[in-house]
C-alpha cells in the first residue's frame, strides 16, 4: 500500500489519518463529477507515466483524481472534527412556471442529490479481533474499495447525465448544478422523499468506529425538462423529405432540361395540361436505354399516348424520356419499368436531333438489342387482315429485336428495296415515327402487302399532297425547329415516288384498319382528313388508346406510322422538292 | 478464504451489442478489484447511456478486449442462445514441487458470472407466407428493437448496480494488495462448445490450484 510518507508510526494515527482523508477524497470525486468548475485539472496527464508526478495527497486510497481545486481544501478546511458529518447536496437550479411582475423568469432550487459521509463512533468500543498490525492494512483496502464503488456509483447516478448535459456549451443559462457543503442537513420534505431513492455504502469498520456513506438521489430528473432546453449540436439529416435517398418514386425536376413546346405538343391526356418545358421528367427510365441517346434539351418527346398509366398524375412530358441529363437510361422506375416489360420497346422517343437522330440510327443498326422498339406482333398490328407490311422507309427504323440483322435494315434502305422489306415486322418501328402528332399512317401492313402496294404508284389515298404538305409543313417546321431535317434527309435516301406509295399505303391501311372502338374509328377517319392540330386529335385518341392494351398497341403503332410518315416526308423534302413543301 | 461467487442479472443481447456490454461489466468489476494506485477512466457506451469506469491501466484493457473477441468468435461458431462468462480473481501462490509438478498455483478467491442471452438476427423469415410480414417488418421491428434496446439500458444499470452492492458487501475475502500489484490477476473464461468440457476446465483448474476453491483457509 502507498501510505504518504508523513504517516505517524502509530496504527491508531493512521486509521485517523484514513478517516480523515476519507473525506476529501469523497467530496473530491462527489464534485468532480457534478460541479465542472471544480473538476480536476490533470486528471489526464501523466497516465502513461503512472504515479510519478502524482502530489501525495492525490495517492490517498490509490486514487488519483488530479490537482484539487483549490475551493475543494477550502471546503474540507472547516471539517475539523471527524466526527462531523459531510453532507453534500447537489442543487439544480431551474426556471420555474411562474413569472415575477417583471416578466422575469423564476427559478427555483432542488435538491437532486444529497451525499452524506460520516464516521460513525459508537459508544461502545467493539471488540477487535484482526491483528493490528495489519488491521489498517485491511482497513485501508475497505477504504479504497468504499472509495471505488462510490467513484463508480457517481457515474451511474442520474445527476451524472445531467451535469455533463449542463457543462456543455449547448446548456441553457437557465439551468445550473450547485452544491452545498455542510454538517447539517435539512429533513427532505415527505413529497421530496417520495421520489427519491437511497443506497446505502456498506460501513468500513475504521476502529473504534466506521465509516459510512449514503447518497439519497432522485432517481427521475424527467421533470425539470432539461432536455427541451439544452440545444443538441447540428446534425446532418441525411434523409430528409426530398432527397434521393428517400423515395425513389419522387419526381425530381431537373433544372438542366428544357422541353420545348412544339406542333407536336400534345395536349397529352384529356385534361392534362399542355407540355411545359420545365418539369419535364429527369428521372432516368429504365425504357430510355435502349436509345443511347445523351440527354439533349432540344428533344422533344413523344406523345405516348399509349402510355397508359396507373399514377395518371405525370404528364406524358414526365414519362418521355428522359434522357435525362443524368444519363443515366437503366435506372429502373418504379411503374415505368413494368411498361417496358409490357411493351417492349415502345418508343418513348421524340423527335431526334441531327446528331441523336445519326445516332440513333446507328445505333440501332450496330446494336439492335438496345434498341426497345416493340416488336410488334402481326397480330397486334393487324389493322386489316392483309396489311402487315412495312415500308421501306420504316424499315430504316425497325429494330431488329426480331433477329433481323441491321444490315439488312440498311440494305433495304437505298433505293427502293421495298421487296426486301418480307421479314421486317412491321411493328418494329423508330421513336422517331411516333413523335409526330399525326397518325395518318398505319405500318403495320406485311412485308408483301407494302411491297405490292409500294409498286403500285396508282393505289388510291386519300392522303393527297395538299394533306400531306399541310401535315408535313407543320412537321418539318418542327423538324426545322428541332434541326433535324438535314440529318433525317441525309440518312433517309427513300425515292420520291416510293414515299408517295408508302403514304397511300399507310393511309390505305389506316382507313381499313378495323376500328378497336367506337371513337378511335372515328379518330381514324378524323386523322385522314388531314390532320391540322395534331395535339387535339391524339390527345382525344390518346385517353381511348390507353384504356386497354389491345388499343394501347394500336396506339403505339400508330404513332409509330406517323413517325414513318414524318420521315418519309421529311426525305420526300431533301430528295426532290418540286411537290414537297419546304 | 472463501471463493465468492456473484452470479449476475441475465441479459438480453444481439451480437453487435455484446462488445459493449462485455466491456462496460468487466471493466466495472476489475476497477473495483484493481487496488493499486490507478488513474480512473470514465467512458461512455456508444449504444447506451451509461457511463463505466475503467481502472486505465493498458495491460487490463488489452486482455478484457482480446477475451471479448474471443467469446465473440466462439458465439458465432456456437450461436447458442445463453452463455455464460466467467470473471475469475485468483492469488498465485508458489508451492512446494507436489506430485503434479506444478509450483504455481492458482487459487481463485472470487468469481463473477455473466450471463447473456445473445439473441439471433430476426431476418430469417422465410417462405411466401411471411413475405406480406416483411413488408411491415421494418417499422415494427425498429419500434421492437429500440424498446429491447431501452430495456437492455435499464438491465445493465441494473447489473452495475449489482457489481456495486456485491463489492460492497462482501469484502473480507479481497486479498490484501500487493506492493507493486495494480491490479488483482484475474482470468475470463467461457463455456466451450459442450458443458463437459467446461466442466473439465473447471477440474483442471481446481487441480491446478492445489485445492477446492471454497475450501476455508
Amino acid at each position: 500500500m502507498d501510505f504518504p510518507e508523513n504517516l505517524p508510526s502509530p496504527d491508531i494515527g493512521r486509521l485517523e489519518q484514513i478517516v480523515s482523508h476519507f473525506f476529501p477524497k469523497a467530496l473530491h470525486i462527489v464534485l468532480d463529477s457534478r460541479i465542472p468548475s471544480l473538476q480536476s485539472r490533470g486528471r489526464t496527464r501523466d497516465r502513461s507515466s503512472g504515479g510519478l508526478n502524482v502530489k501525495k495527497s492525490d495517492k490517498w486510497f490509490n486514487l488519483i483524481m488530479g490537482d484539487r481545486p483549490a475551493a475543494l481544501d477550502k471546503l474540507h478546511s472547516w471539517h475539523r472534527n471527524i466526527l462531523d458529518s459531510m453532507i453534500i447536496d447537489i442543487i439544480l437550479i431551474h426556471p420555474t412556471d411562474d413569472d415575477d411582475d417583471h416578466g422575469n423568469v423564476r427559478s427555483a432550487e432542488t435538491v437532486i442529490e444529497r451525499w452524506v459521509v460520516q464516521y460513525e463512533n459508537p459508544l461502545i468500543m467493539s471488540p477487535q479481533t484482526s491483528d493490528p498490525s495489519t488491521r489498517y492494512q485491511k482497513v485501508y483496502k475497505k477504504a479504497i474499495i468504499l472509495l471505488r464503488s462510490l467513484y463508480a456509483q457517481t457515474r451511474l447516478l442520474p445527476a451524472y447525465r445531467v451535469s455533463r448535459q449542463l457543462s456543455s456549451s449547448l446548456a441553457s443559462s437557465r439551468y445550473e448544478m450547485v452544491y452545498k457543503v455542510s454538517s447539517f442537513s435539512d429533513v427532505f420534505s415527505p413529497p421530496v422523499t417520495e421520489t427519491m431513492k437511497e443506497f446505502r455504502f456498506s460501513p468500513v469498520e475504521v476502529p473504534p468506529g466506521r465509516l459510512c456513506a449514503s447518497v439519497t438521489y432522485r432517481s427521475d430528473l424527467s421533470d425539470f425538462n432539461l432536455g427541451a432546453h439544452i440545444t443538441l449540436p447540428p446534425r446532418i439529416i441525411t434523409d430528409y423529405v426530398g432527397s434521393p435517398a428517400t423515395d425513389p418514386m419522387r419526381f425530381f425536376p431537373s433544372p438542366g432540361q428544357s422541353f420545348e413546346a412544339t406542333s407536336f405538343h400534345f395536349q397529352g391526356r384529356a385534361g392534362r395540361p399542355p407540355l411545359t418545358t420545365s418539369s419535364a421528367s429527369e428521372r432516368p427510365h429504365s425504357w430510355t436505354s435502349g436509345f443511347h441517346r445523351p440527354p439533349t434539351p432540344n428533344q422533344s418527346f413523344s406523345p405516348d399516348f399509349h402510355w397508359s398509366r396507373t399514377d395518371g398524375g405525370d404528364s406524358h412530358h414526365q414519362l418521355s424520356p428522359p434522357f435525362s441529363p443524368s444519363g443515366s437510361p437503366s435506372t429502373p422506375r418504379g411503374s415505368y419499368s413494368p411498361r417496358i416489360n409490357v411493351r417492349p420497346g415502345t418508343a418513348p422517343v421524340t423527335i431526334p436531333s441531327s446528331a441523336t437522330f445519326n445516332r440513333y440510327v446507328s445505333s440501332n443498326f450496330s446494336e439492335p438489342s438496345r434498341n426497345p422498339l416493340p416488336p410488334f406482333s402481326p397480330k397486334s398490328t393487324r389493322r386489316s387482315p392483309s396489311s402487315q407490311d412495312s415500308l421501306p422507309g420504316i424499315a430504316l427504323y425497325k429494330s431488329s429485336r426480331s433477329g433481323e440483322s441491321p444490315s439488312g435494315l440498311i440494305n433495304h434502305y437505298p433505293g427502293h428495296k421495298l421487296t426486301k422489306d418480307s421479314k421486317y415486322d412491321s411493328g418494329r418501328f423508330s421513336g422517331l415515327l411516333s413523335s409526330s402528332g399525326s397518325p395518318r399512317f398505319g405500318f403495320s401492313r406485311s412485308p408483301s402487302r407494302l411491297s405490292s402496294d409500294l409498286e403500285d404508284p396508282d393505289c388510291s389515298c386519300p392522303f393527297d399532297f395538299d394533306d400531306v404538305d399541310e401535315s408535313v409543313l407543320q412537321y418539318s417546321q418542327s423538324l426545322d425547329r428541332r434541326k433535324t431535317s438535314s440529318s433525317i434527309s441525309q440518312s433517309l435516301p427513300i425515292g420520291r415516288k416510293s414515299q408517295d406509295a408508302a403514304v397511300g399505303v399507310l393511309v390505305q391501311m389506316l382507313k381499313t384498319a378495323p376500328p378497336l372502338r367506337q371513337d378511335s374509328s372515328t379518330y381514324m377517319a378524323s386523322s385522314m382528313s388531314g390532320v391540322q392540330r395534331e395535339g387535339s386529335s391524339v390527345s382525344g385518341a390518346e385517353s381511348e388508346f390507353s384504356m386497354a392494351r389491345s388499343t394501347s398497341d394500336a396506339l403505339e403503332e400508330l404513332r409509330n406510322y406517323k413517325q414513318l410518315k414524318d420521315l418519309l416526308l421529311s426525305k420526300s423534302k431533301s430528295v426532290g422538292g418540286a411537290t414537297r413543301v419546304h | 478464504m472463501n471463493c465468492e461467487a456473484c452470479h449476475l442479472k441475465e441479459l438480453e443481447v444481439e451480437s453487435f451489442e455484446i462488445r459493449e456490454v462485455l466491456r462496460c461489466i468487466l471493466h466495472t468489476i476489475v476497477f473495483h478489484r484493481a487496488l493499486g494506485l490507478i488513474r480512473p477512466k470514465d467512458i461512455d457506451l456508444e449504444l447506451f447511456d451509461i457511463t463505466y469506469v475503467q481502472c486505465g491501466e493498458i495491460e487490463v484493457e488489452k486482455k478484457i478486449d482480446d477475451k471479448i473477441e474471443q467469446f465473440i468468435t466462439w458465439i458465432d461458431k456456437h450461436p447458442n442462445k445463453k452463455s455464460q462468462i466467467c470473471l475469475s480473481f485468483y492469488e498465485v501462490k508458489t508451492k512446494q514441487p507436489s506430485w503434479f509438478t506444478n509450483k504455481i498455483e492458482r487459487l481463485y478467491w472470487e468469481q463473477w458470472f455473466i450471463n447473456l442471452n445473445v439473441l439471433q438476427p430476426t431476418k430469417s423469415p422465410t417462405g411466401k407466407s411471411q413475405h406480406s410480414k416483411l413488408v411491415m417488418d421494418p417499422g415494427e421491428e425498429s419500434e421492437e428493437r429500440s424498446s429491447r434496446r431501452t430495456l437492455l439500458e435499464q438491465s445493465l444499470q441494473e447489473v452495475l448496480f449489482q457489481i456495486i452492492k456485491f463489492v460492497n458487501e462482501k469484502k473480507d475475502h479481497v486479498p490484501p494488495i500487493n506492493d507493486g500489484v495494480i491490479y488483482c490477476p484475474f482470468e475470463i473464461t467461457f463455456p466451450s462448445s459442450s458443458d463437459s468440457t467446461f466442466g473439465m476446465d473447471m477440474i483442471k483448474r481446481m487441480l491446478h490450484s492445489g485445492g477446492h476453491p471454497s475450501m476455508l483457509s
